[in-house]
């Protein structure tokens, strides 16, 4: 190998650090001092460093494992390949130590010094030092961590230079790289004297501006900064829960990637902590002299406010870190501890509906873990509460007003949904709480108490849809329609009987279909569409039957219509039936039209005895060939009492058209041959029972067709009564609807739903029951009632007195057995 | 317009570079960041360990180079045993002590990917040689005795070949 040029390379050379420290130290005080420094200083500086350690000294033996053959075990280090002159390099190594060691002392001189100058300085004044100091030292640190580079550089192919690196690498804790070790210092030194002085002032500081002073906030993000960054040397240990923090990176990184991430430690303890007490006292003082002084609603903002301002004071000039501890520290100060006044002034609120601070108390109690619950209770008993006295306003005129029951339920349910929704941001605690309080009031309340049954609320719910569906000349638009049907399901939802809804809407849906009073059919369907999905197919089969039925119907009529013209050539028109006088009408140019309903799907009940009469018995016959005839094995029965017919009248002045019921008919055609009957004549010939007679003829009566003998009164009809035709009837009009419902059929059928609603429950718990064991095969009274009630707590809520009845039924029909060993438990009989 | 650097070599020869492009040295590149931008920024950048001859070398390299992404971690791991670039290798065709103040420059500067290369030539001039061989390459004195060489070979016996 040649030898290197002379003066170009110096690595023949000794650097003794005596030889190179003085005018190193001239110019590191030159960096401290903040007097500028030309390219050409530092290059000489950054030399100065190199050289010394990259040249191979002499006298280094003294440091620890300083001999070759300890040197010869780490396979890293490679003989340096020096010329021959410096083989001799046993204490390279630890060329740093010493330069290390005076750098060291340098700092702490320094520091000490600086300390000194700050060390009486007080409140702002020290804040102002400690900033200025801070920053200029950390800038001259990095310029002196530039210089000293080589010092602190790891370079594999080299023995030498890289003394900090092996140090660190070995562990030993108190050498650090450059300028960290500026860092270290200062913490050793002038923060260790100082920073009581300094937290002081800055948390007197954010105390002047928590009292609405402006202050220099700069001031504080300065000490917070240079607090963060003196974190740097700490162990992991000191890391406690922070993990978070350590991963965000601080805005005054330092110029070298330290071996340890930032760690808060000294942020904590020497800042932190004392400034999460100072606020906690300063609102425990505040919150109780303004509550003391103002309205809670008042206090509310002021609270609103205080917490806003906290979260911006962690963003100005606070650690990230902070926030969410602040925030805690504040919420329990400020809203905590003044829980119980904020939940009476809860229910003043409520009362009051103001809407706004309601919404404000949610938010701040909302910020607290697991403390809406009272508030949940509140709103729910005040709405029970709002709603079972609006209901009791009402009177007992709403237990036969169904418009006015449903619509003051849904003024109470709108207004607390509404409130709900906005104020309590439709948090799912209060949704249930406006339901369950809904869900009381609605099936228990003033109205349901007076008939002594919660079936009330379904009944007069299913009222209301007959109203707004049933043709009137007052129907919704469609849009509005649709609107009210969806408010009858919000009803609907909370009714506990749904059974008994169903029951009263089947029937009244049957009226609307068989007389045609369905204000649109896009209506009726929408609404049974609805029920289907909030009950499902089951709940709404029958519905739907009925509707197709209808539907059916209709085909049916034309086919009919069809068959008899194809039938008139061959079975020659010999009728004599002719209802009322006209006289040259034969059956098949009687209007006929017939609705053929299923029986299973049908709420309606079978005829009673009935005689069609005569005239209208051969379309009759000829429909039942008809139908024989097109469907073999079905039975047709007559549902007389819903049918009716219009009959058009010669005998008196006009001709008038009378819209009647066929028992009416029946009886005013007798009078085609006679102008007076005995009720008993009539009875004979209709074979009507008494009292359903009496009652259309009382109506006969009312209208003013038929006449009693003077004195006699319609209310006190009897077999022997004469009732005759009543030739001078005169009205207005000309088309005169008679067919009003009969008293006895309407309170007949009350009586008659709700006691299928009672048979309908004990066959769905016997079928419940039946289902469950069967699953179970042998299962404990306690736990069957308990499955059964959840089973069928989507229809109606079964009472355990019925359960327990119809548990002794399945006994009895030998379904189910008692168990032998237990008597608490019943077994499945397969 | 790029910022010219000037650049002063031992023996008195100035080179301006592109900044850019002598950031590759990280040394220069502290500098710079860290000293506050001075008014008589035309400073001339003394270099007192490095001469003429070297620094018109390592200007050369730091220009080929200066588009070079800087490698990444796993980049790195592998490079340390792959071949030199046909660049590298070409201009690194230069007599030992060239080579050798070279290595020094690099050091001196910290320009790493001009150390790593020309380590990695010098490796590969030692790779597969016999001690004697080695010392023949880098005309090395041997300065064991024969005792103190048996007690080495001794010591090494397990990593020797079969």
């Amino acid at each position: 190998m040649m030898p290197p040029r002379a003066g170009a390379n110096n690595g023949s050379r000794h650097f003794d650090l005596d030889q190179i420290w003085d005018d190193l130290r001239q110019g590191i005080e030159q960096v401290y001092a903040r007097r500028g420094m030309s390219k050409p200083r530092y290059m000489e500086l950054y030399t100065h460093v190199y050289n010394y350690c990259t040249s191979v000294h002499q006298q280094g033996g003294a440091g620890p494992g300083g001999n070759t053959r300890a040197a010869a075990n780490r396979p890293t280090r490679a003989r340096p390949t020096g010329t021959g002159a410096s083989n001799h390099n046993s204490g390279a190594q630890f060329v740093g130590q010493e330069l290390y060691k005076r750098l060291k002392e340098f700092l702490n001189d320094y520091l000490n010094q600086l300390t000194k100058t700050g060390g009486d300085m007080m409140g702002e004044q020290v804040l102002q030092f400690y900033t200025k100091q801070w920053e200029e030292y950390r800038f001259s640190s990095k310029v002196l961590n530039g210089v000293c580079a080589y010092l602190n550089r790891y370079d594999p192919l080299q023995s030498q230079g890289h003394w900090v690196r092996r140090e660190c690498d070995e562990g030993r804790t108190n050498v650090y790289e450059i300028y960290q070790l500026t860092l270290v210092t200062w913490k050793e030194t002038l923060f260790e004297k100082l920073h009581q002085q300094v937290t002081n002032a800055v948390l007197a500081l954010i105390e002047r501006e928590r009292n609405g002073e402006t202050i220099n906030t700069t001031l504080i993000s300065g000490v917070i900064g240079s607090y963060v960054e003196l974190g740097i040397e700490e162990e992991d240990t000191t890391l406690n829960g922070s993990l978070m923090s350590s991963t965000t990176t601080t805005p005054t990184a330092p110029p070298a990637p330290s071996r340890t991430g930032p760690h808060l430690g000294t942020y904590k303890n020497h800042f932190e902590n004392q400034f999460l007490a100072a606020t906690q006292n300063f609102y425990a003082k505040e919150s109780v002299e303004f509550i003391g002084q103002n309205p809670v609603t008042e206090y509310m903002k002021k609270a609103e406010q205080r917490l806003t301002e906290e979260h911006n004071r962690v963003e100005k000039y606070l650690h990230d870190s902070t926030l969410n501890t602040l925030m805690k520290a504040c919420e329990t100060v400020l809203i905590q501890n003044q829980l119980d006044t904020l939940h009476t002034e809860f229910q003043n609120l409520l009362q009051h509906e103001k809407k706004d601070d309601l919404g404000r108390m949610y938010q701040l109690v909302a910020r607290l873990e697991d403390a809406l619950g009272d508030m949940k209770n509140f709103l729910e008993a005040h709405i029970c509460t709002q709603g079972l006295n609006a209901l009791d306003e009402l009177g007992e005129s709403a237990q036969s007003d169904p418009k006015t029951y449903v619509t003051t339920i849904l003024e109470v349910h709108k207004n607390y949904h509404a409130l709900v929704l906005t104020a309590f941001k439709n948090d799912s605690g209060f949704v249930a709480a406006l339901d369950k309080a809904c869900g009381k009031f609605i099936n228990n309340n003033a109205i349901t108490k007076a008939v002594q049954s919660t079936q009330k609320s379904p009944e007069l719910l299913a009222r209301y849809c007959d109203l707004l569906l049933k043709k009137t000349n007052k129907n919704p638009e469609d849009q509005e329609m649709e609107d009210t049907l969806n408010q009858v399901m919000v009803v609907f939802k909370y009714l506990e009987d749904k059974d008994v809804f169903q029951k009263f809407y089947s029937k009244m849906l049957a009226n609307r279909l068989v007389s045609h009073m369905s204000a649109s059919d896009e209506a009726e369907s929408s609404m049974i569409g609805k029920l289907k999905h909030a009950c499902g197919f089951e709940y709404t089969s029958k519905l739907q039957r009925m509707y197709q039925d209808i539907g059916l119907s209709k085909d049916l009529n034309d086919e009919f219509k069809q068959w008899m013209t194809t039938n008139e050539a061959t079975a020659a028109a010999a009728g004599t039936a002719t209802p009322s006088s006209t006289s040259s009408s034969s059956p098949s140019n009687l209007d006929f039209q017939i609705q053929v309903l299923s029986s299973g799907s049908w709420p309606f009940t079978q005829c009673v005895e009935f005689a069609l009469p005569s005239e209208l018995e051969q379309s009759v016959n000829k429909f039942n060939e008809f139908y024989n005839g097109k469907h073999s094995g079905r039975k047709l029965s007559w549902l007389y009492n819903r049918s009716k017919g219009d009959i058009t009248t010669n005998c008196f002045k006009n001709k008038y058209i009378f819209q009647a019921s066929t028992f009416q008919m029946a009886v005013l055609l007798m009078f085609n041959s006679n102008d007076s009957y005995r009720v008993s004549e009539l009875a004979d010939a209709t074979r009507l029972k008494m009292d359903i007679l009496v009652q259309v003829l009382q109506i006969l009566l009312k209208v003013k067709l038929l006449l009693l003998p003077a004195g006699e009164s319609e209310d006190d009809l009897t077999e022997g009564s004469v009732v005759s035709l009543f030739k001078e009837y005169k009205n207005k009009k000309l088309r005169v609807n008679i067919n009003v419902p009969l008293k006895a059929e309407i309170k007949q059928e009350q009586e008659q739903t709700h006691q299928v609603i009672e048979e309908d429950r004990k066959l769905l718990i016997q079928a419940a029951i039946v289902r469950i064991m069967k699953m179970r095969k042998v299962h404990k009274h306690q736990q069957l009632v308990a499955e059964v009630l959840t089973q069928l707590s989507a229809r109606f809520n079964p009472r355990v007195p019925m359960i327990k009845k119809c548990i002794d039924i399945l006994i009895e029909k030998e379904y189910l057995e008692r168990s032998a060993t237990d008597r608490d438990s019943y077994s499945y009989l397969a | 317009m790029a910022t010219l650097l000037k650049l002063q070599s031992n023996d008195g020869l100035q080179l301006e570079v592109e900044r850019e492009v002598i950031f590759c040295s990280q040394m220069i590149k502290t500098m710079i960041q860290d000293l506050p931008a001075n008014d008589d920024d035309d400073d001339v950048i003394p270099l007192p360990n490095v001469c003429g001859e070297i620094l018109k070398k390592v200007v050369e390299w730091a220009v080929h180079h200066k588009d070079d992404a800087p490698p990444s971690e796993e980049e790195e791991a592998e490079k340390s045993t792959d071949n030199l670039s046909t660049w590298d290798s070409e201009f690194l065709k230069v007599d030992q002590a060239t080579l050798f103040e070279l290595i020094l420059a690099a050091n001196y500067l910290d320009i790493k990917g001009l150390l790593d290369s020309s380590c990695k030539l010098v490796a590969s001039m030692i790779k597969g040689k016999t001690p004697q061989e080695i010392r023949t390459t880098f005309n090395i004195r041997n300065d064991f005795t024969q005792s103190e060489e048996e007690q080495i070979r001794k010591e090494n016996e397990w990593c020797e070949e079969k």
